[in-house]
């Protein structure tokens, strides 16, 4: 196991050579969280509550969600995978003795550990010291809320690296990964408005998929929407999530890997 | 007891057939048609512990196509690899943990990370014991002058450097068999023989298995003890290489930049196997006629502009030994 925690350590310090990038990224995303509470707050003008939020509740909402869409948008599972594949760095993986899933995950938390620590947390910090936001109810409902979106990652994770490994049949994997994670996942994950606000046919389409466990079950739980029963319910839905979608990855893997050493690289 | 066997070894791809034209191209879209090309061809060897061994052939002979077999991300169409007791492609894992791979058109490095945290990357990855991976570290940086730019980003270095740190990479875990394929290429002179003598060094010293895929006859002249040659899927040639040397070693090829297009060229002990406008290659066996005595011949009938000596190439030796076999 302690090779694994490597990876991540490693990828957090390579992560730290590019902190211009990650300046401009923090920049861009602060703008674009300044637009939506804006507009959550011209369309409560004259409103109290709707479907349960008020107003500080659904700026909660939308500054938190928006803070793990982050993981969304800077995790590149499925990139990194597509270009190994293509380059055939994928190759001198297989010739180590590590597990390929194991290890990309390892990298990746190391990734997103950085972008956790400097670019969500003083991000989130800042509006909630701008916007007078709500804590979760209690210590113990904001350690939940960090289980809650550890699993959600994985989820997203899985997600994305199931979609990588499709390069192992095609040339470009763009088009699958933009209808899933830049479709489903957006319209499904609840970080565009809870799901609450959602018709019913559409919330019930979203109860089904994994994606409302990425975003929308953290984001619940924090905003002390979940609680008691549904919060347990919530938390189990999203560990059998993990449990399928990091199954078929590996299932997916193999065949992948069966593919490529009977065929050729 | 050998430490590679390989028995009537082949791999086989099935590559669809490529097809010119709208409606053949559309028609290959719905059923496919596919060539079947014997990459590796009943191929048998075997290599005792401590060997080094030079695996030579033209591009797309089916040397890296072995290695991979070999290294275990390849499953052989038919036949029976045995490495170190372990069948490479069932027992992945173990078998990677005993080899060590060196490619010299990638790195396993990692390009962001300084030199050092790679290095540690793969004690974790390999779980060397500290004092295994201090002492080997320290023999290499020694031995391969790695000190000044340990620290250094992998990124930064250049191809000479990088490759020295391949190496290793390579060999930190102390493995038994050490795969290299084409380690030299894009160095220079100087770097080049930097990296045979260490493979000679690492050989002499600590009895590595070593396999070398090269296109640099130097580097088999210098190397290597044995020579494995393969063209199109097929063993051609294994021995030493002294045989080798003699027959094919001493020839040279003069280019020559002719002033004028002469209707005929003839000079005496001289084979003139190529022309092109006023460009001309002379082969020449230096062991009947010196180099200089060749262009003093040509210089006393013929003007010219330029000329350049080189080196045989794998590809010519090859091509020679397939017409006219080895004795």
């Amino acid at each position: 196991m302690k090779k694994y925690l490597t990876f991540t350590v490693k990828a957090f310090q390579r992560t730290l050579t590019y902190r211009f990038e990650l300046w401009m990224e923090l920049v861009i995303n602060v703008l674009f969280m300044l637009v939506y509470v804006y507009l959550w707050k011209a369309l409560y003008t004259g409103q109290t509550s709707v479907e349960g939020y008020d107003l500080n509740k659904i700026l909660t909402y939308i500054v938190v969600s928006q803070t793990l869409l982050t993981f969304t948008f800077t995790l590149r599972v499925a990139r990194i995978i597509e270009e190994k594949v293509r380059t055939g760095e994928v190759v001198t993986d297989l010739m180590k003795p590590v597990d390929f899933q194991l290890m990309i995950l390892a990298t990746a938390a190391g990734t997103s550990s950085h972008t956790a620590l400097f670019n969500m947390l003083p991000k989130f910090l800042l509006f909630y010291g701008a916007f007078g936001l709500s804590l979760p109810l209690s210590l113990f409902s904001l350690f939940l809320f960090i289980i809650s979106v550890v699993l959600g990652y994985v989820i997203l994770f899985s997600i994305e690296f199931i979609i990588g490994i499709f390069a192992f049949w095609l040339v470009e994997i763009r088009g699958i990964y933009f209808l899933v994670i830049w479709g489903l996942s957006m319209l499904f994950s609840g970080y565009f408005l809870p799901l609450e606000f959602y018709p019913a046919f559409l919330a019930k389409v979203a109860a089904v998929l994994p994606f409302r466990a990425i975003i929308y079950l953290p984001t619940a739980i924090y905003t002390g929407q979940l609680i008691g029963k549904g919060l347990v319910t919530a938390l189990l839905i999203q560990l059998i999530w993990v449990v399928i979608l990091v199954g078929i990855g590996r299932l997916a893997y193999r065949v992948a890997f069966r593919k490529l050493v009977i065929q050729g690289g | 007891m050998p430490i590679i066997t390989v028995e009537h070894l082949s791999k086989h791809f099935k590559v669809p057939k490529r097809r010119t034209g709208f409606w053949e191209s559309l028609s290959s879209t719905v059923s496919r048609q596919h060539d079947i090309i014997r990459a590796v061809d009943d191929v048998n060897f075997s290599l005792d512990r401590g060997e080094l061994v030079g695996y030579i052939g033209a591009n797309g002979a089916g040397k890296s196509t072995t290695i991979k077999m070999l290294t275990g991300i390849l499953v052989p169409s038919s036949g029976h690899i045995d490495v170190m007791g372990l069948t490479p492609y069932r027992q992945r894992k173990e078998n990677t943990r005993r080899i060590g791979v060196v490619f010299g058109q990638r790195t396993q490095l990692w390009w962001d990370l300084p030199v050092i945290d790679s290095f540690e990357l793969l004690k974790q990855i390999y779980e060397i014991p500290q004092n295994l991976y201090k002492q080997n570290l320290e023999f290499f940086s020694e031995m391969l002058q790695l000190q000044p730019f340990l620290s250094t980003p992998v990124r930064r270095l250049s191809l000479g450097q990088r490759m020295r740190c391949d190496l290793t990479a390579a060999l930190l875990h102390n493995p038994e068999i050490l795969y290299l394929d084409e380690p030299t290429i894009g160095l220079d002179v100087v770097a080049k023989e930097q990296v045979r003598q260490f493979l000679r060094q690492v050989n002499a010293e600590r009895q590595v298995t070593v396999i070398l895929t090269t296109h640099d006859l130097n580097d088999v002249e210098k190397v290597c003890q044995r020579l494995i040659i393969i063209d199109s899927g097929k063993i051609i040639y294994d021995g030493g290489i002294d045989a080798l040397k003699k027959r094919y070693g001493k020839t040279r090829m003069l280019i020559v930049d002719l002033a004028q297009a002469y209707s005929e060229v003839q000079l005496e002990g001289v084979d003139l196997t190529r022309r092109d406008g006023n460009r001309i290659w002379l082969a020449f066996d230096r062991d009947t006629i010196s180099a200089s005595e060749v262009i003093a011949q040509l210089t006393a009938r013929y003007e010219i502009q330029d000329l350049t000596i080189s080196e045989p190439e794998i590809e010519e030796i090859v091509r020679r030994i397939y017409e006219m076999g080895v004795q």
